[in-house]
């Protein structure tokens, strides 16, 4: 996914992890990834560097797809699709 | 596909360590591991219900346990009992008290030892639990 849709998507969910550290951002994901329908996009926000990684492997693990990261002031956004 | 098994042997009784087998638990939980803690020696001491949450002892870098102690209120780390409570909430985690740590540390039973815990338990269990795991961990 292009930098340009990434920056304008819309997400069904949004988690803000950013007030948590290694392992909360994941936990939250795996948490929220149940509210919501396969299909459906949800986005993570956090400021931990693990999570860059985690998220993706993370994704690739349980069958679900890895967007793209958005790296915004002091954080970043990943998107990923259930 | 089944869930992979994580064992840990638990000696730990230091916040420290304590938070680190928290941290690993909340990884075991987001790959939906099922996970049998023994809980050893040391480990049993914090886990009396007179101690969880008041022990604040650190196993290392003890000349900077100020300074430790106070970084993980400020990375709104979650205290121990709490990482373990959560992981158990999300994943199959089975908390299993040593016999003989508990009584080391006066608990005779399971009463005596904070919720998290499930069972009170022999050496025996730990070696089969261990032997079925894909992941073994002493901390």
């Amino acid at each position: 996914m292009s930098t340009e849709e990434l920056a304008t998507m819309k997400a069904d969910k949004t988690v803000d992890a950013r007030g948590t550290s290694c392992p909360g951002p994941l936990l939250a994901a795996k948490k929220a990834i149940g509210e919501i329908q396969k299909g459906q996009i949800m986005e993570v926000l956090s400021a931990d560097e693990g999570t860059k990684r985690d998220i993706p492997k993370w994704c690739k693990k349980k069958g679900f797809e890895y967007l793209g990261t958005v790296e915004e002031s002091g954080f970043f956004k990943i998107f990923l699709r259930k | 596909m089944a869930n992979k098994k994580l064992t840990i042997a638990l000696f730990s009784g230091s916040v420290d360590k304590l938070t680190a087998a928290g941290v690993i638990l909340g990884g075991a939980a987001a790959e939906d591991m099922d996970v049998e803690i023994f809980v050893l020696l040391q480990a049993a001491f914090a886990f009396k219900k007179e101690n969880a949450m008041t022990n604040d002892r650190v196993a290392e870098i003890t000349d900077k346990k100020d300074d430790f102690l106070a970084s993980l209120e400020r990375l709104n780390a979650p205290h121990w009992t709490e990482a373990f409570r959560t992981a158990k909430e999300m994943t199959n985690v089975k908390i299993h008290i040593c016999g003989f740590a508990g009584k080391v540390w006066h608990g005779e039973k399971l009463d005596d030892f904070i919720d998290l815990a499930d069972d009170i338990c022999g050496i025996g269990e730990y070696m089969t639990a261990a032997e079925e795991s894909d992941i073994n961990l002493f901390i």
